[in-house]
């Protein structure tokens, strides 16, 4: 076939592989199609409540037009309030596209990849060319460290490994070579793919496939075509507007017909309208939730949690499940020597990640015999110039295995190079996969010692069949059947901890066969290779961080499931979900349960089994009734040997449950699932970019511990938007009942729309965000994630406690000021009912207030009630700030330092307003006098006791309404 | 979300909405039992009660603190502003010499504004105040004594004062020598002038529409206002208080044209222009438009 294929495609003339590239087009991922920018900013400027005010800013301007035309006194009035109404949507759309732009550019830097390079033969010329222009066809070389240019079909390989963990999960280098062995080209050895990286060896291959036509390239196209869903928070926005829109558009248009049914001019209805619709509306609401979340973002960011999509910061906090993906997220993805087995005894080492000894005993002659051959049948060494290292943390050359070997001497022993030379290597036979071994020959350091020391590694039962003796205790003795049986035992049990075991032995040759000047040909092997002496064994596995298994308890206080889902074997999948405690020690699988029962698997209950350990296999001829049910009757799952397909189907399997899904991986085969996960989170270090493209969150420490930071805050920031929604709601009332007894009872207007915009864009807008530095109440790590149906951010009891309650309050202690600064200027209650005609009449130049007086100045009077309106709100407000600084605590019992620059400003803001700007006409405020701040007082310190009887209810009472 | 939306047929939906709007077997309402609905509706029956009463209790002690003869702060009364008669829509005195029924209205509404001024009245109540100065009337100890007024006699208005024979008179505009009065807006204990004499004085508003107005005839003549109608002690007080007024006779202004007029008081002490025309435009001063057809 390679011979079909080199004619078809000749590797000759330039100009084909021009006609190829043009055919093809470039070597290169077509990358995911962007929202244009414009569209980005549309979309801020309608979404949310932007529509109602566009809709009262429209209805602003017909008014205005309407009036010019009649000729009316003051129609700019409606186009100002039109025109306001239009920049707060368009400054709110603003500031929202900002803060998105913000966090996407973060990531825009991880995207830019330096331009590879291959070397290409064209035209029986090596060159190199920018991978980009590979075309099928071509014939490139690489060699280790190369990252592979294009999917390639080897012709030649010499030793050729790859590291294909991004692709399938794989923890363990693969060894390629020309043999067709599969028919699944992610199986068989003869195929090299795309973005993965050459490890060691050198492969020569053609072209096969380039672009988006490889197998990442499908991966990618296959995560591109996953929609993007909705976050969780996103939703309950969405919940919250509709409610308030809902509110807003039923009380307007009620009160429309109410107007018009009181024979008000429609233009009127109109302008009354506008007046509701504002009232309603908080406009300055989504820019805080925005703010809050970015404050969290950044916080998080400080905690190694960076965050691409703003609104994720909640996502995290209503996680119910995390598809976790093994390598490098949950393991530290190195090998990491795990256990040894020498004189009949397993010992375990330490895996963590700064290991700088080896508890085990180390007194025995056959771990100073063993260590010796570790030491010295090891190939791998450390790049030059890192001595002031950690050792776990220097870069080796060599293979995963050896380099791990090599670290785990240079803990124990010390200066392994130093000791290497000074057991001088004399003849060597590297590992290839026909031997299964790899050995060398040495001269020892002992000065009185003459003999050669012949070491030798490899697969363990390939090594015990070259063995005659084994030590125990530093002695040699004959291997006899119980030797071997104990053997089988501790291989096995290594084995089934989903290790990779090494068998070592050596042997002395004797002085007089092997002279001091003996040649030794590794070729005729003119030296023995059989009855050796058996030392130990080795097990090496990709150990857990050592932070997982607290992070993996805490995520399971938290109410979290976590679900492993890997490309890796059943074995090491289980073995690793038990050492960080996703399969807990107590529980077992149904195989488990058939083992210790010893009956056959198809007996056993499966209800009995709290765990499970299903394989892409498996998975693959299941319905998706059957992984339903797999997800709801076992609380501990590990999926193994997962395609990035299966991985996609997983993931809705678990959003068909109703669970918010958050999805952690590294690699390409990742990708499809972290986009469509709710939260996809990828790894900063070992990520991919495909990975980080498609995540919403990129863990800058590649650690599953940061993941528990982030619910943690993303719980937390859903507890205090909450907090802000009802502080921000509780004022509408306060907004909209001067607009209803207005129209009802026709008194001078209490409060400006203009004035309404200053309330909920100015005073209003620090403390709510203020909130959001706000402390948990109890411990949001012990509760179950929120029930997305039930759990709302805004529901039925939130909003009639802010706007049947508080809400009527604050109204009560606003019109009270109102009524005094009215009476103490002349109109008693009594005087105001009805007049709304007369006194708004430009005409009447001498209306008539209760002391018999005449005015024309009612204008002033009104501006000077809306500030007092507003004053009044205001200093409500900050008793509504500091009830809702705790949903349960009291006030005593919780402390917030921020608020105080929330209170502060909130004061400042309305002294600025009232007294600096007093005197533009078109803000409509006027300076108050001033023991008019005080008339709402009383009604603030009610609010503020009402609330705190109502949180002691609460504590008295948990569970009641 | 949209998932299960897309799994419930619209029968269920319509069944699940009729279980929430009532439920026979759990016997609820809307979702809540009927004694549930109860509490929560007596819940609110005692709240929103508590709430009236404390709004009607802090209502009353802030009226408790207000003096019901004088107002306690006059913040925005600094310059009293005037006003015309007849009132016109919009300040607009529009109407039809030879249509009668244009300007009846006004007549009417002039008879009745000038009722109290008359002579008789005014003899019978008020009290023939010494002139050129103000008519103060101190409390003496005794708060809120009931004040008596000054005289002020529908006579002295000329040819406005209507006192023709009932059933010809139109105050000149059956003639199209319409009458406009002009008055000063009462304001509690306002001295205007600073003891020196004041009066009202009338012009068109552009010098070019000035000829085209014609002559102006005030009375009293000057269209002088005497001290002794101020200071004003507020309704309670000062029952029978006449304000005084000044009559406009437009002499021979020219039908088919829009004139704007502006009288002002001129007074010492008074705010001129203020730093808000659109505010101010009324303090001291009245604008109208004046427009008469003779066809």
């Amino acid at each position: 076939p390679v011979q079909n294929m080199t004619s078809k495609f000749p590797s000759g003339p330039l100009a084909k592989a021009a006609q190829v590239l043009a055919r093809d087009g470039p070597n290169a991922l077509t990358p995911p199609k962007a929202t244009p920018e414009i569209v980005k900013f549309l979309k801020q400027m309608i979404g949310g409540f932007s529509i109602l005010l566009w809709i009262g800013a429209v209805f602003s301007w017909i008014s205005f037009g309407i009036q010019l035309a009649q000729g009316a006194e003051s129609p700019f009035d409606n186009l100002y309030l039109g025109v306001v109404l239009a920049l707060v949507v368009i400054l709110t759309g603003i500031f929202a596209y900002y803060q998105e732009a913000k966090s996407t550019n973060i990531m825009a830097s991880f995207s830019k990849m330096i331009p590879q390079q291959a070397l290409v033969i064209r035209d029986g010329e090596k060159k190199e060319l920018p991978a980009d222009q590979l075309v099928v066809g071509d014939i490139v070389e690489i060699k280790g460290g190369d990252r592979i240019p294009a999917d390639i079909r080897l012709i030649f390989a010499q030793g050729c490994k790859v590291d294909n963990s991004s692709l399938t999960g794989e923890s363990e280098p693969q060894s390629r070579s020309c043999d067709f062995t599969h028919e699944n080209p992610l199986e068989t050895k003869n195929i090299a793919f795309y973005s993965t990286t050459c490890v060691e060896g050198t492969a020569t291959g053609i072209v096969i496939n380039t672009g988006d036509r490889t197998i990442i390239g499908r991966i990618a196209s296959l995560t591109s075509g996953v929609g993007n869903e909705k976050t969780p928070i996103a939703i309950e926005i969405e919940h919250f507007v509709y409610l308030v829109a809902g509110v807003a558009i039923s009380i307007g248009v009620l009160f429309f017909i109410i107007s018009v049914s009181m024979r008000y001019k429609i233009l009127d209805s109109i302008i009354f309208l506008i007046g509701i619709i504002v009232a309603n509306v908080p406009e300055g609401l989504l820019a805080t939730v925005t703010v809050s979340l970015s404050l969290t973002a950044k916080r998080m960011a400080k905690k190694n949690c960076l965050v691409k999509n703003l609104e994720a910061v909640e996502t995290l906090g209503s996680t119910s499940v995390i598809c976790s993906d093994k390598t490098g997220t949950l393991t530290q993805n190195r090998m990491t020597v795990a256990h040894l087995w020498f004189d009949n005894q397993i010992y375990s080492a330490d895996t963590s990640e700064d290991q700088t000894t080896q508890p085990f005993d180390q007194s025995s002659p056959s771990w100073t015999a063993l260590s010796k051959i570790v030491t010295l049948c090891n190939r791998a060494e450390f790049r030059p110039g890192q001595e002031n290292l950690p050792i776990m943390k220097r870069v080796v050359v060599g293979d995963a295995s050896e380099t791990a070997l090599l670290k785990f001497a240079e803990v124990i022993l010390g200066d392994v190079m130093n000791i290497r030379a000074q057991n001088k290597k004399v003849a060597e036979i590297p590992f290839n996969s026909t031997n299964k071994f790899q050995l060398s020959i040495h001269k020892t350091d002992d000065p009185n010692d003459e003999r050669f020391l012949l070491v030798m590694k490899g697969a363990p039962e390939r090594i015990l069949e070259r063995c005659s003796t084994i030590m125990i205790n530093g002695k040699e003795e004959p291997l006899d059947s119980e030797k071997a049986e104990a053997f089988q035992t501790a291989y096995m049990e290594l084995g089934g901890m989903g290790e990779r075991v090494l068998g070592f032995c050596h042997l002395y040759l004797p002085e007089n066969e092997f002279p001091d000047t003996y040649s030794f040909d590794t070729d005729s092997m003119n030296f023995p290779t059989s009855n050796l002496c058996f030392v130990g064994l080795l097990s090496m596995i990709d150990p857990p961080r050592s932070t997982v298994p607290d992070a993996v308890s805490k995520c399971r206080s938290a109410g979290i499931k976590v679900i492993m889902v890997t490309g890796d074997h059943p074995i090491t999948a289980k073995a690793i979900a038990k050492s960080v405690g996703i399969i807990s020690a107590t529980s077992e699988t149904v195989e488990d349960i058939a083992k210790r029962l010893n009956i056959p698997v198809e007996q056993v209950n499966w209800r009995e089994a709290t765990a499970a350990v299903v394989n892409g296999m498996e998975l693959k001829d299941m319905s998706s009734q059957q992984l339903d049910e797999i997800l709801c009757n076992h609380s501990e799952i590990v999926f193994a040997r997962t395609s990035p397909q299966q991985k996609l189907i997983i993931v809705e399997g678990c959003q068909r449950q109703g669970a918010v899904v958050a999805v952690t991986g590294d690699g390409v085969n990742d990708s499809p699932a972290l986009k469509k996960a709710d939260i996809g989170i990828a790894m900063g270090i070992a990520g991919s970019d495909a990975a980080k493209n498609a995540a919403d969150m990129v863990l800058l420490d590649d650690n599953f511990a940061s993941i528990v930071t982030g619910v943690e805050e993303g719980r937390l920031i859903f507890d205090n938007l909450k907090k802000t929604i009802a502080y921000t709601l509780t004022k509408n009332i306060a907004e909209l009942c001067p607009f209803l007894i207005y129209i009802i009872a026709s008194i001078p207007l209490p409060i400006g729309t203009i004035t309404i915009l200053f309330i909920d864009l100015g005073t209003d807008i620090i403390p709510s965000v203020a909130l959001a530095y706000e402390k948990a109440e109890s411990d949001i790590m012990n509760r179950r994630p929120r029930n997305k149906r039930k759990d709302r951010l805004v529901n039925e009891q939130l909003a009639i406690y802010s706007y049947l309650q508080i809400g009527i309050m604050q109204s009560v202690g606003a019109f009270v000021t109102y009524f005094t600064v009215y009476a103490e200027q002349g109109f008693l209650p009594s005087t105001l009912l009805g007049v709304r005609v007369n006194w708004e009449n430009n005409a009447i130049n001498d209306f008539e207030d209760s002391y018999g007086q005449e005015w024309y100045q009612r204008t002033y009077l009104q501006w000077t009630g809306y500030t007092a309106f507003f004053v009044s709100i205001t200093i409500q407000q900050v008793a509504d700030l500091i009830i809702r600084k705790t949903r349960r605590n009291s006030i005593f019992q919780q402390g917030n330092k921020v608020i105080w620059v929330g209170i502060f400003s909130q004061i400042g803001i309305a002294l600025i307003l009232t007294y600096g700007l007093g005197h533009v006409t078109a803000l409509n405020f006027t300076p108050l006098r001033f023991q008019y701040w005080f008339v709402a007082v009383p009604f603030a310190i009610l609010i503020w006791v009402y609330d705190e009887v109502r949180k002691l209810f609460i504590r008295r009472y948990p569970g009641s309404k | 979300m949209a998932r299960d939306k897309e799994k419930r047929s619209c029968g269920q939906v319509w069944a699940e909405w009729k279980a929430f709007v009532w439920d026979p077997r759990t016997r609820q309402l809307l979702g809540r039992t009927a004694s549930s609905w109860g509490l929560i509706l007596l819940f609110y029956l005692v709240f929103y009660g508590f709430l009236a009463g404390l709004f009607a209790l802090t209502m009353w002690v802030m009226l408790q603190s207000v003096d019901p003869h004088v107002p306690k702060y006059q913040d925005r009364l600094l310059t009293p502003g005037m006003m015309i008669r007849p009132y016109a829509e919009g300040l607009d005195v529009t109407f039809n010499v030879s249509q009668r029924h244009t300007w009846m209205p006004y007549v009417h509404a002039l008879h009745q504004f000038l009722e109290p001024y008359n002579d008789s009245l005014q003899a019978a109540r008020n009290a023939a105040c010494t002139p050129g100065r103000y008519h103060e009337q101190p409390d003496d100890g005794v708060p809120n004594v009931p004040k008596r007024a000054c005289r002020f006699n529908r006579s002295s208005l000329g040819p406005c004062a209507g006192l023709g024979p009932p059933h010809s008179e139109t105050y000149g505009y059956g003639t199209g020598q319409p009458c406009v009065l002009v008055k000063i807006n009462r304001v509690i204990n306002y001295f205007p002038g600073a003891n020196k004499s004041i009066n009202v004085v009338c012009a068109a508003k552009d010098e070019e529409d000035a000829a085209l107005l014609g002559p102006l005839h005030l009375f009293p003549p000057n269209g002088s206002i005497d001290l002794m109608y101020f200071p004003y002690y507020g309704k309670r007080v000062h029952v029978n208080y006449t304000q005084p007024v000044v009559a406009v006779q437009f002499a021979n202004a020219t039908a088919g044209v829009q004139h704007h007029v502006e009288c002002r008081l001129r007074a010492l002490g008074m705010r001129g222009e203020g730093a808000e025309p659109q505010r101010d435009r009324f303090a001291g001063r009245v604008e109208f438009r004046l427009r008469l057809h003779r066809e």
